[in-house]
């Protein structure tokens, strides 16, 4: 199994960079997968993307479907896009700590 | 056959078996003509330590290197034990007949080749001809599996090698392969190469546990644990129909509630669980319309009873089995008249033609395909419809499960012709249509380098049908068009495809089921249920 290591973080990843154990996340480690996404800075909308991710997937043991996500944000897709280049699922999830998405999504 | 990869190639240590080469695909049609294909990732270092690249160095299937001998052998050996079971009655009372008929009435013709869009948009890359891989078994079958068969293979020449690359490689190649039975429907001898592949792939699942993460672990495993392969959980799934019901009053004005457990309702709908989670429109436009047609139906929430996927059709039956019994088992439960399934293609196939072989007894409530449900509603005029409100160029992609595979053709092109005036045809269509290049499961594999894999080339042919369906006049971004594809898994292979060409962009062009369509139109749904804005 792949570890990621940034500065003093050492987690276990998947094959795409994912947490193999999202209970562990923190903000640190947050800041350090964003690295891996092209974002050097995490600033306050990313942050309100992230929490808002993190929070949904605490309650629910999933990501929120994109429309509920971007309805809830009030960021547009593109926006999203923005933030994280790699979109919500590949890039936003992971910095929020979320298992990689599964199933016809 | 025209290339030097011989059957028995197969065997050779070598680090690569064969090449994908970027510049011998096939050109793309307007406007994509100077599209150049970046070549297929390698691999990392990390990643070829641990698994079997031997094949292309493309990897979806992880084959994990051995590190013995003795493992070699063991290998080997387990996967002989596994194509004994394979021929066996006992073992395979599922697919034997059309496995036999496949493995004897092979006249290598090559016509499958011609049929095959892996193999002709690879630029021809020898070992994804179907017969290549057909031959590989034969020849393994009339060795082993055959008396006086090893002294045979060295006097005929088709003497094939079984060692530990050949048995690994095989594996791979059954997941080269989308299922999508082109290849069959061409055949003159009715040989199916992808039933072939599919058994293949059976083997590995069944006897030695090996099958790709999205269908097993992440798919039937989690669906049987979760509910759903996507892990939505029944909780989860009220909070996106609580969304979906204020989505639906935002949209259109109307005030919804979408039924659930419904005891006795004339219908269960089951949709595909991405619908939820990526395209919640798709649902909220089978709501409207059948709360608006009147009629008698519902959702399930319980496990397994709001996801219609059984990946266990790709790859495996006992997993294939333990899901559609529980289908089965809500279906009875709920006293419905009938099992109505939404726009999923392979649902359509495990939850009615193969399901047949296993909703027995009481548990065998009729089952229909949404095609049918909707065509009645249409052409028997039980909404009304303003044809002018799709009055853009629409075309239309054939979910193979659904079409090639059961039939079902004309129902959403009466409805088609009806509802949307500068409705088109892609070349060819029905059941020779070409698969969208996501079949049997590979437009849920994302990981490795696999997607690169699917996007230049099983999604090839498909993207240039899309593309020749439309004028060059229509292909500005300026004109609104839309690509029909009535099927979750076709949805999120066409999504990948307009991405990974930039197609939003450089065609605006919009991909979305065919229930979206018909709200879009209906007379009592305001106008603009369809958005024409960017989606992912």
């Amino acid at each position: 199994m792949p570890t990621f290591t940034h500065g003093d973080i050492s987690i276990e990843v998947d094959e795409d960079g994912f947490m193999e154990e999202p209970d562990q996340w923190n903000e640190e480690i947050a800041k350090a997968l964003a690295t891996t996404e092209g974002v050097d800075e995490m600033t306050e909308e990313h942050w309100k993307l992230v929490n808002y991710l993190r929070d949904y997937y605490l309650k629910f043991g999933i990501a929120p479907m994109i429309r509920k996500l971007c309805k809830e944000t009030g960021f547009p897709l593109k926006k999203v896009y923005e933030l994280f280049p790699s979109g919500p699922a590949k890039g936003a999830c992971k910095v929020a700590g979320l298992a990689k998405p599964t199933g016809c999504v | 056959m025209s290339d030097h990869l011989r059957p028995k190639d197969i065997s050779k240590k070598t680090d690569r078996l064969v090449h994908v080469d970027p510049s011998k695909f096939p050109k793309l049609p307007y406007p994509y003509e100077d599209w150049e294909d970046p070549a297929i990732p390698e691999l990392s270092d990390a990643k070829k330590a641990e698994r079997d690249v031997s094949l292309d160095g493309v990897s979806n299937l992880v084959v994990p290197l051995p590190k013995t001998e003795e493992e070699k052998e063991e290998f080997v050996a387990r996967f002989l034990v596994g194509l004994r079971k394979l021929l066996s009655k006992e073992n395979n009372w599922t697919f034997l007949k059309p496995l036999m008929l496949s493995m004897d009435n092979c006249v290598k013709c090559n016509t499958c080749a011609d049929a095959c869009p892996v193999f002709q948009e690879s630029g021809k890359v020898a070992a994804y001809r179907p017969l290549f891989r057909s031959e590989v078994l034969r020849r393994i079958v009339k060795k082993h599996l055959t008396p006086g068969g090893k002294l045979a293979a060295k006097f005929t020449g088709n003497d094939i090698d079984v060692n530990w690359e050949t048995v690994s490689r095989l594996a791979q190649l059954s997941y080269r392969c989308t299922l999508c039975r082109r290849c069959a429907q061409t055949c003159p001898m009715g040989v199916d190469n992808g039933l072939l592949s599919r058994e293949i792939r059976k083997l590995f699942s069944q006897e030695l546990g090996l099958s790709p993460a999205e269908l097993h672990g992440d798919g039937t495993i989690k669906q049987l644990e979760t509910g759903s392969s996507t892990g939505l959980s029944p909780v989860a799934l009220m909070d996106l129909i609580e969304f979906a019901e204020e989505d639906i009053t935002d949209r259109t004005g109307l005030n919804i509630k979408i039924p659930f457990d419904k005891s006795g309702a004339d219908i269960l709908l089951i949709h595909n669980a991405g619908e939820f989670l990526s395209w919640p429109e798709n649902l909220e436009a089978f709501a409207i319309l059948f709360e608006i047609a009147g009629l008698s139906w519902t959702l399930s929430s319980e496990m397994v009873g709001y996801d219609s996927v059984n990946y266990g059709l790709f790859y495996d039956d006992a997993q294939y089995a333990r899901v559609t019994l529980k289908h089965a088992e809500v279906a009875r439960k709920l006293g419905v008249k009938k099992v109505v399934v939404g726009e999923c293609g392979h649902a359509h196939k495990a939850l009615m033609a193969i399901g047949d072989r296993v909703w027995l007894a009481e548990s065998n409530v009729p089952r229909e395909s949404c095609m049918a449900t909707m065509e009645d509603l249409i052409m028997n005029e039980k909404i009304m419809v303003d044809p002018q409100r799709n009055d853009f160029p629409v075309t239309t992609h054939d979910p193979c499960n659904m079409t090639r595979s059961m039939g079902i053709i004309e129902p959403q092109r009466r409805i088609l012709r009806k509802i949307c005036p500068q409705f088109r045809e892609m070349t060819p269509h029905g059941v020779h249509n070409y698969c969208c290049g996501g079949g049997s499961g590979f437009a849920i594999m994302q990981s490795h380098n696999f997607p690169e894999w699917k996007m230049a080339i099983s999604g090839r042919r498909k993207f240039a049908q899309i593309l020749d369906a439309f004028s060059k006049e229509e292909l500005d971004p300026s004109v609104h068009k839309y690509v029909c594809a009535p099927c979750s898994n076709c949805k999120g292979q066409i999504r990948d495809i307009i991405t990974h060409f930039n197609a939003w962009e450089r065609t605006g062009m919009l991909y979305g089921g065919l229930v979206e369509l018909i709200v879009n139109c209906m007379t009592d749904v305001r106008e603009g249920f369809i958005e024409w804005e960017d989606f992912h």
